[in-house]
């Protein structure tokens, strides 16, 4: 980070409140915090039992709070919507690999319907060990606030402030000064940046104090622009303070057994990790080669899968980037693949000629920021991460939305008379980096690629005259999310797994492209359905206690592979159940870990169809992440796809013209995952269209009476 | 001799990485290893030969981030 001058900020208190810290009992306070912007009300409220059995914690509670706060009608930028920030019973577990994520929802600027985010730092935990399991900030503050949540003091105050940058490095690095001087590792800061609020696709930036660097380090809830609802709230940040962290904090049922399990999953990642992905060493950007290598790494708006430069942007190069060191993004986390590049300086910007420091690039960044937009250079790629981070951006929606861009303005889609002069053409470095700025600054055509792909789709069509099917087809969004960065179109599976995911098009719930394309492990329909229902409800169960899943399938037994379904790690599984049972006291086995996530699961597909969404309809996907757009995509595999036609769709092909050949292969591949949704919507008992049926919520104990409402106003009885 | 997940092997000149797989068990989804410390994806697999003294460790299935 840049040696900044102290430029004077001003905090005005303006409510405090004073309260008993519940304790924590077994993971749970059992208490929320709600903060109304508009009114400055502050109330601490207790947490059904209901709502713990049935919700668990993090993602599910959010998700239950903010449908209790919003109509149907609710759009992101309403004062009702709220934002929640929950860990979970097993979150704050120091020691315990990835054992310290919160999860943060909001209805999304881009989607309409809730968006959720994994990310790490310390702030859910802190939160929680002050005294609660979730925080809901709704309304909307007249002036920018800064909200405090001490858990030291016992305190929570609401601060009117002046004069505090936007910018989120510097911002978080300010408070944490401010609120803890001397023991800066007692703050988390939540803040977004300048472009959150020029745009719709601002992330947050969750910090914690790196004690070796003395800097503050950040993880971001980056999706579905939590952060532009954020800065729409005038919220400037949300700041935990905590003090001593101890495996004593979750007061659990059975500190013995949770020591042991912790000992057990640490000590194996601790042996392994140098052998597997080395991701102490490499975060995750190994996974860079192998996606090249396996025709899976977006390249150019995800038109191809390889690049023959991939190597300049893979472990290779960053692993002597990286600046050394311990880098959990949780105490104690074995993984530590939280990696950063410290003086850095950048060659645009604010901050050109400057030393700055970079926390990442993951391997979503790279992809994101770098191939797909047919850019091949690690320093650019770390400029990108600084200013998104710096700016409150998304990688992932500034890569694929960039890249979108990129694509249009080759094939003329739109000129540099819409660019404001600017060449946007594929390895564009300089004017992708200025697109990013323009966010910052609230100006020029980065105001347009700031909306979104869906929303420029309209604006390029509308006012453009861009021809609106072939933007459909090359615009990688789905349900308004910009896709994340895995290519799909020989994996039919992932494409439900990004086209069903609940949010959008995020790898989160379901990363099955090896599985399937690779091994060819789920032939059949129904294989590919059982496979969308474990796994995105085992991930599921991630966000609602408080975890990282990388814990658990990146790093696995040495024996793993002699089990008949390695690609579920069911020792893991197991020590996840065993890690739950120590600590909430709830005695439960592996097979009762989905069943957990199911209900919330479905709350969630319900909550959707709630905001308007949630139908079979809105399923859908752009044919870019099915199959060949174009010619050109066709004839650069050309073997591939024709032994597509012949011996999957038994077409003859003699003769055929290959516009001839995109069509008829299109025709198959389409109705193809149309099949996939019949057989998914079945094995997660959900009606054709899509929608969970009365006997499914009822099942799951999720038959609330506006629930059933629901469904009645949408024909399912 | 080469050493394959910590264990010994024998060696014979030419050795490819999928020959290598062939006499191993429980390897059908092994798409990556890492030879001498390099990545190398399946793709490769018939074309990658393993010198003599190669300290290799199959990966496991690739996870996704
Ligand atoms: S595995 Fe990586 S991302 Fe997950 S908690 Fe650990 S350091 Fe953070």
């Amino acid at each position: 980070m840049a040696d900044f001058t102290l430029s004077d900020f001003t905090l005005k208190e303006i409510k405090t409140l004073k309260y008993v810290r519940p304790e924590i009992e077994k993971g749970y306070t059992d208490h929320s915090l709600h903060i109304n912007l508009s009114s400055r009300e502050i109330e601490i409220k207790p947490i059904d039992k209901m709502v713990k059995d049935k919700f668990i914690g993090g993602k599910g509670y959010d998700l239950w709070f903010m449908w209790n706060a919003v109509t149907g009608k609710t759009k992101w930028n309403d004062p009702e919507n709220a934002i929640c920030i929950a860990s979970g019973p097993l979150g704050g577990t120091p020691g315990y690999p990835g054992g310290g994520k919160s999860i943060v929802t909001t209805i999304s600027p881009l989607t309409g319907i809730p968006i959720d985010s994994n990310v790490g730092g310390y702030f859910g935990p802190y939160a929680k060990f002050s005294g609660f399991d979730v925080l809901e900030l709704t309304g909307k503050s007249d002036t920018e606030m800064v909200v405090l949540i001490d858990g030291i003091d016992s305190k929570i105050k609401i601060y009117e402030v002046s004069g505090l940058t936007d910018d989120s490095y510097e911002l978080s690095m300010k408070l944490t000064d401010y609120f803890d001087k001397d023991k800066p590792v007692n703050i988390s800061v939540v803040s977004t940046g300048s472009a959150a609020k020029n745009t719709e696709l601002g992330c947050l930036n969750f910090t914690w104090f790196d004690a070796k660097r003395k800097r503050v380090r950040y993880k971001q809830a980056g999706r579905g622009g939590i952060g532009t609802v954020f800065a729409h709230k005038n919220i400037k940040a949300v700041v935990a303070r905590w003090g001593s962290v101890s495996m004593k904090n979750n007061n659990p049922a059975d500190p013995e057994a949770m020591k042991a399990v912790t000992k057990l999953h640490a000590g194996e990642i601790n042996t392994l990790d140098p052998k597997q992905n080395r991701m102490a060493l490499v975060g995750t950007t190994h996974l860079v080669p192998i996606m090249n290598d396996h025709d899976c790494l977006p390249v150019n708006n995800f038109r191809y899968g390889n690049h023959p430069e991939s190597h300049n942007i893979g472990e290779a190069v960053y692993e002597h980037i990286f600046d050394k060191g311990f880098d959990g993004c949780w105490r104690g986390c074995a993984v530590a693949c939280a990696h950063g590049v410290k003086d850095f300086v950048p060659f645009t910007g604010p901050y050109k000629g400057q030393k700055v420091f970079v926390d990442g690039p993951e391997y979503e960044t790279v992809a994101g920021c770098g191939s797909n937009l047919g850019i091949f250079d690690p320093f650019f790629i770390l400029e990108m991460n600084f200013y998104c981070d710096t700016y409150g951006l998304d990688t992932i929606s500034i890569g694929t939305g960039i890249a979108f861009v990129m694509e249009c303005f080759e094939m003329g889609l739109i000129t540099t008379k819409h660019t404001g002069g600017m060449d946007l053409s594929f390895g564009n470095r300089l004017n992708s980096l200025e697109l990013l700025h323009q966010m910052a600054r609230g100006e020029g055509f980065g105001m347009i690629v700031g909306k979104g792909i869906r929303n420029m789709k309209a604006i390029f069509a509308r006012d453009f005259g861009a021809d609106a099917s072939i933007m459909q087809d090359i615009g990688m969004e789905s349900k308004g999310l910009e896709f994340s960065e895995y290519m799909t179109k020989e994996s039919l599976a992932q494409q439900g797994g990004y086209g069903m995911a609940l949010k959008g098009p995020q790898h989160d719930e379901a990363w099955l492209i090896f599985l399937d394309m690779v091994h060819n492990f789920m032939p059949t329909f129904e294989n590919k359905a059982e496979a969308l229902h474990w796994f995105p409800m085992f991930r599921t169960w991630f966000g609602l206690c408080g975890l990282c899943k990388l814990p658990w399938n990146d790093i696995v037994p040495e024996d793993n592979r002699q089990n008949p379904e390695p690609a579920k790690v069911m020792k893991h599984v197991g020590w996840y159940a065993d890690f739950f049972s120590s600590v909430t006291g709830r005695k439960v086995s592996p097979d009762d870990l989905i069943p957990m996530s199911e209900a919330v699961y479905n709350f969630q597909r319900l909550f959707n169809l709630k905001m308007g969404y949630g139908k079979r309809e809105h399923d859908s996907l752009p044919y870019r992440s099915v199959g060949p757009v174009t010619m050109d995509e066709y004839n650069s595999r050309m073997e591939r796809y024709d032994k597509d036609l012949t011996e999957n769709y038994k077409v003859d092909i003699t003769g055929m013209e290959v516009a001839e050949k995109v069509a008829i292969l299109r025709k198959h591949r389409e109705a193809r995952y149309e099949t996939l949704k019949d057989a998914v919507y079945k094995r997660r008992g959900w009606t054709g269209n899509g929608i969970p049926t009365l006997e499914t919520v009822k099942r799951l104990g999720i038959d609330f009476p506006d629930v059933i409402e629901l469904l009645k106003l949408n024909g399912v009885v | 001799m080469i050493t394959v997940d910590d264990k010994q092997m024998e060696w014979h000149q030419g050795m490819t990485i999928k020959e290598l797989l062939d006499e191993l068990e429980h390897v059908q989804f092994c798409a990556v290893v890492r030879l001498n410390g390099k990545l190398v994806s399946s793709p490769a697999f018939e074309t990658t030969r393993i010198p003599d003294s190669a300290v290799i460790y199959l990966l496991p299935l690739i996870a996704g981030g």
